[in-house]
């Protein structure tokens, strides 16, 4: 758009003069407008969109204000100096090492973030793993863990706190795995700038709040509910599972629904249905699995 | 709903990356002042920029302000979100007082509402707490003992009655009453 936009300027001039200069017998806009406006837009769709543009690449950017707000927002006091360092990707930073080479310039050399990567990834994702076995037991902490540290889920953090724009990298749109390494050497930032404290606080505010609202059930999936139940119950001293189909409505039609109930000792472990009686037993078995983990969690509590 | 929000996008009201469950993070991320330092339509932005903007950069740190001057061009607020979205505002002709509300609009939304339609003032991820319906799931717990083939169950719930069935009715009606009359008489005899 920025292409055609004097010529509109002078045309909207133009048609503004014309609709003020009115008399009896002329028109009021030219014969030549709407055919130039026309042509003019052809143009333009012919051309089609114009790509997008980095936001660094505005007039209007500064870098530095920007690195400011960045830690001011999220209410951090971040070192600048290593903040600026968990931004700079490797590849960015040998690039710009060559260009100074060639242009025969003594700049510093640039530090990239390649060392704090691991570092935050390690904290993260042993602070998950912790808090989440406080309350889970390990099958579903390790499943959630493994949620919340997944590069879909760090990058939409990362990207959702504002560093897409931030970020040092040669690649333009910033990929997602730039964006989860990225998260994860701000993290390793922050303990620089401050401790490890900080650093789990800001990973409790910004990952684990990611788990409201969700289930942790529908998260971690066993591939196999019955066996599973069968060997989690073979721990606890329950040989015996015994199902029972409950319940069947309209079983020869594709409207087939089947209940089915897994007793053990007269006790009912759990109910579930499904369109077959396989897929009914294995919902009954993820509600058994649900049933048993509700007490684990008490228990563990009491003690 | 009025008929010119019909062609609006419908949507829900959604906060972004749970905020405030762990901590608030303020939304706007930079807001662009565009201005003419000569011409009268952008007297109000810069009475603005000089009177009010240092407060307000210092008293929101993690907004990043930027002035930019235009030759004979109206006044602009661009204000950008951190989930990407940017609202472009129009400011020609507005006072101080109006930009300061427009500005404080802006610091306190979340993204740029305009052109939405709010479907509901509430919203859940979670609409059934029962989970879905099955044949069993309001199931009459006597049918648990009931012996098959059940004559009672086996009829339909709702069966009109038949012409036949009332003219039995009548005819039943009929006979006692006259059995009621022959026993009035003899009770009559007897007594005289």
């Amino acid at each position: 758009m920025s292409l055609f936009k004097p010529t509109f300027s002078v045309l909207r001039r133009c048609v503004a003069l014309n609709v003020s200069i009115r008399t009896s017998e002329s028109r009021s806009i030219k014969r030549w407008v709407a055919p130039t406006l026309k042509e003019l837009y052809r143009r333009r769709e012919k051309v089609g969109p114009e790509p997008e543009k980095p936001r660094s690449s505005y007039l209007e950017w500064n870098y530095e204000a920007e690195v400011f707000a960045f830690g001011k927002r999220l209410g951090e006091e971040f070192d600048r100096d290593i903040l600026k360092k968990a931004l700079i990707q490797k590849e960015y930073a040998n690039i710009q090492e060559i260009k100074a080479k060639e242009t025969g310039q003594n700049l510093p050399t640039i530090t990239d973030n390649y060392e704090l990567i691991p570092e935050g990834d390690g904290i993260i994702s042993s602070y998950v793993m912790t808090e989440l076995s406080k309350k889970y037991p390990e099958d579903i902490a390790k499943a959630v863990t493994n949620y919340l540290t997944s590069e879909e889920m760090l990058s939409y953090i990362a990207s959702h706190i504002g560093l897409k724009d931030l970020i040092l990298t040669n690649e333009f749109p910033v990929a997602n795995s730039t964006l989860c390494n990225t998260f994860k050497a701000v993290v390793a930032a922050l303990k620089q700038s401050q401790n490890l404290a900080q650093a789990e606080k800001f990973i409790h505010d910004f990952v684990l709040s990611q788990l409201n609202g969700k289930n942790v059930y529908e998260i971690w999936d066993p591939k196999e509910p019955y066996k599973y139940l069968t060997r989690l119950l073979h721990q606890r001293g329950i040989k015996e599972i015994e199902p029972r189909l409950c319940n069947q409505s309209a079983s020869n039609t594709v409207l087939a629904c089947f209940q089915v109930g897994l007793y053990s000792n007269r006790e009912l472990l759990g109910i579930g249905w499904g369109e077959s009686v396989h897929i009914a037993k294995d919902t009954a078995a993820l509600d058994a699995i649900q049933r048993v983990y509700k007490n684990y969690t008490t228990q563990l509590e009491n003690k | 709903m009025s008929n010119s929000h019909l062609f609006l996008k419908p949507g829900f009201i959604k906060v972004p990356l749970q905020n405030g469950v762990g901590r608030y993070v303020g939304q706007l991320q930079r807001v662009v002042l565009k201005f003419c330092k000569s011409s009268g339509s952008s007297r109000g932005m810069r009475e603005f920029i000089e009177a009010d903007l240092v407060d307000f950069a210092k008293n929101n740190p993690g907004i990043v302000v930027y002035l930019k001057p235009r030759r004979h061009r109206t006044a602009i607020i661009k204000a950008e979100y951190l989930n990407g979205d940017i609202q472009w505002l129009n400011c020609r002709n507005f006072t101080k007082d109006e930009i300061t509300k427009w500005i404080d609009l802006l610091k306190t939304q979340q993204k740029n509402s305009t052109g939405m339609r709010i479907r509901k003032l509430w919203h859940t991820d979670n609409p059934s707490i029962q989970g879905p319906w099955t044949p069993f799931t309001f199931k009459d717990p006597k049918l648990n003992l009931a012996k098959f083939p059940d004559e009672e169950l086996s009829t339909p719930d709702h069966l009109n009655r038949t012409s036949q069935d009332e003219l039995v009715e009548l005819f039943k009606q009929q006979k006692l009453e006259e059995l009621e009359k022959c026993e009035n008489v003899e009770r009559i005899n007897a007594t005289n």
